[in-house]
């Protein structure tokens, strides 16, 4: 195996593993903080990517129409806590169901909005080259803003007041709400985060997957499994199982097939979730 | 009793309307409104209500009017099933047109066989299906692979690289381009076949790269895989490698793709908006007077439309919707001047002769044609299938299986 094959090979799985990090750490805010596995989190990466195009489309620049897409996502993600998620706290399996069915919703609302097809906004055209191997840079580019984005809701999560809040209602909720802190407003903020961050993945990934009103299907079924063989642990099991999956499937994609890929994906969940049932970091003693 | 009597008044309230309005000849359809695959299913039913509408402006079908009774199959398989069912038992269809992918047209055909009703499949497809209540207007990957696999060796060279998605329409369509490679002086050096769930293309733009092709034969089924070409693109490989396909466009994927990365891409396919005809131009007026211009018109639609036309000649040539003499008024060699040229309904293989064109991407997400390859024959079915010598054939031939 020549070296500069192996180079690529490694880079390449690394960036496949971010953008596998990037689509799925809102989920994982949610699930972690929460105890809310939202199934619409397909769906708000779709919205925040046609979010993104359409800004591009009426001229944004691209950059700007990122945190654009992030507003309008958290936006909804507020407005779906109160009328829906808020209504089913400590009932899993409906907070699924509805979350489900909204993602249907949204689904066809992006077909009677949008149509069934949108120009992409393309991917810069630009690539570096590795001995005989040449890679498009802007995947690449995904393996920084995974590593920013995990800092920045690390940073959020641990440095701030609403985070300190936000762990106190999901770690001691009674003992939250006796010392004052709104928990209701605090879980609220947070469905909110984890939308935002899902259309800041819709975003940041449009040049890579372009928008298509059932995107968000593409994602749902990797994201799922990936956050429940992280475990409680949100952000660092996340992080972790999303480079060993996302990571290990597309080296095993690049020696062999892509089907095997696959197939060393789901075979790997299986195992580890067979290892650990609650999820790689159920006995960690960190918490996020 | 109770049941009994609320099961009549059921079946009276769903008879009666149609007691009512007798003169009028009833079809059926089932496409994907909704769902994934509403990214053709759409057109094709807008084809189906199009090409209606102008049959009955020309007086209908044997003087009667024809009405459609639709069904929204959500791409999902169950649906058309289901669907098939309530249309033969229920609502007295005189020809269904339904499906999209192969596994729809499988789970279906058994169907209308058994209850002996003309049904159209209208859309490009890895071919093969032969039965006799089965017509085919879309059409079939060695069809299409043919004129195409022979254009590209001739203007790339002679190492392919291939690249489909992971069930029968790329497998099969895998083995004919082994076929066609080898019978043009070509050699596969690489394969790939990826699930349609599959977002990471890093993998398989590294074999390509190690590969060395002159083109990849790219497959990619929906708009998701056209990220497949954008990093193509992006990786720098377009320069050196070329891209040819046989289903990049028929979702509208050209669309999606940025000029950039769809400029120079090669398409064959049985239509192209841009073909230059009467009948294509009264064909784009009818539709975006009626739909608008928003959307490209896709490959399907068109078949739907053929199909349309040629049970309608069918039946007007039997002289009634009688499914045996329809059949036999669609087995008698029957051609309609469509958008996409003159098609020929071949009598044996129940497939269209038909032209098949090789178009380039330009630079603002269209196609323009390159190479016309008019009047082909689906060479594959005529050979396999002949429905005329062997009625009771049903099957589904696959060159995996000889």
């Amino acid at each position: 195996m020549e070296p500069d094959y192996l180079a690529t090979v490694l880079l390449s799985s690394l960036s496949s593993a971010s953008i596998l990090l990037i689509a799925t750490l809102g989920l994982a805010v949610v699930y972690g903080l929460m105890g809310v596995i939202n199934l619409a989190h397909g769906e708000f990466l779709m919205v925040g990517a046609y979010s993104a195009l359409t800004a591009t489309q009426i001229g944004i620049p691209y950059v700007l129409a990122i945190p654009v897409a992030v507003m309008i996502t958290m936006l909804i993600g507020g407005v779906v806590e109160v009328l829906v998620v808020r209504r089913l706290y400590g009932r899993l399996f409906d907070t699924m169901l509805a979350t489900w069915g909204l993602g249907m919703v949204f689904n066809q609302g992006a077909v009677l909005l949008f149509g069934t097809v949108s120009p992409g906004i393309g991917m810069p055209q630009y690539s570096i080259r590795i001995g005989e191997f040449s890679l498009a840079a802007y995947p690449l580019a995904m393996i920084a803003v995974a590593a920013g984005t995990l800092a920045f809701v690390y940073l959020l999560l641990t440095r701030t007041v609403y985070g300190m809040k936000a762990r106190a209602s999901i770690q001691e909720p009674e003992m939250a709400q006796a010392i004052g802190i709104d928990s209701s407003r605090i879980n609220m903020l947070t469905f909110a985060i984890g939308t935002g961050l899902a259309g800041f993945a819709g975003a940041v990934l449009l040049p890579i997957i372009p928008a298509t009103p059932s995107m968000g299907l593409f994602f749902a079924v990797k994201g799922f499994l990936t956050v429940v063989v992280a475990g409680p642990v949100a952000l660092t099991g996340t992080a972790l199982t999303a480079v060993g999956l996302g990571g290990g499937a597309s080296v095993t994609a690049s020696f062999m097939t892509s089907v095997i890929g696959d197939v060393f994906f789901f075979l790997a969940t299986a195992l580890l979730l067979w290892l650990y049932p609650l999820g790689i970091s159920s006995k960690w003693r960190r918490k996020l | 009793m109770k049941i009994a009597i609320a099961a009549l008044g059921v079946a009276l309230s769903v008879t009666m309307p149609s007691a009512i309005s007798h003169a009028q000849t009833k079809i059926g359809a089932i496409f994907d409104l909704t769902g994934g695959l509403n990214i053709y299913g759409i057109q094709q039913n807008n084809a189906l209500n199009l090409a209606v509408e102008r049959i009955n402006a020309a007086g209908g079908v044997n003087g009667e009017p024809v009405a459609v009774i639709g069904y929204d199959a959500q791409s999902e398989l169950s649906k058309y099933t289901q669907y098939a069912n309530t249309a033969v038992l229920r609502d007295g269809i005189a020809a269904m047109f339904a499906g999209l992918t192969s596994s729809s047209r499988e789970a279906i055909r058994p169907i209308f066989r058994k209850a002996n009703i003309p049904y159209f499949y209208s859309s490009l497809y890895e071919g093969g299906a032969c039965d006799k209540q089965t017509f085919v207007t879309g059409s079939s990957a060695s069809q299409q692979l043919s004129v195409l696999m022979k254009w590209a060796v001739e203007n790339y060279g002679k190492r392919i690289y291939i690249m489909a998605p992971d069930y029968n329409f790329g497998t099969i369509s895998g083995h004919w381009i082994h076929e066609y490679a080898a019978q043009n002086g070509a050699e596969v050096v690489g394969e790939d076949y990826l699930a349609l769930s599959v977002t990471d293309y890093a993998p398989t733009i590294q074999k390509i790269q190690a590969a060395k092709p002159d083109f990849v034969v790219a497959l990619p089924v929906g708009a998701n895989q056209t990220g497949f070409l954008e990093q193509f693109a992006a990786a720098g490989l377009k320069e050196d490698i070329g891209v040819v396909s046989t289903n990049y466009g028929s979702g509208n994927q050209q669309v999606v793709v940025s000029p950039a990365a769809g400029e120079g891409l090669i398409a064959s396919m049985g239509y192209f908006p841009s073909v230059d005809s009467p009948a294509n131009a009264e064909f784009i007026e009818l539709w975006q007077a009626k739909y608008g211009n928003d959307t490209p018109i896709v490959a399907g639609a068109v078949d739907v439309w053929n199909a349309v036309h040629l049970w309608a000649a069918a039946a007007n040539k039997a002289g009634s919707t009688d499914p045996d003499a329809v059949i036999a008024a669609l087995e008698s060699g029957l051609t309609f001047n469509a958008p996409n040229g003159n098609v020929t309904l071949e009598p044996g293989s129940h497939h269209l002769r038909q032209d098949i064109y090789i178009a380039e991407g330009d630079a603002n997400h269209g196609f323009r044609i390159v190479q016309t390859y008019p009047g082909s024959a689906p060479t594959y079915e005529n050979e396999k299938c002949d429905l005329i010598a062997s009625p009771d054939t049903a099957e589904h031939f696959t060159p995996e299986n000889e």
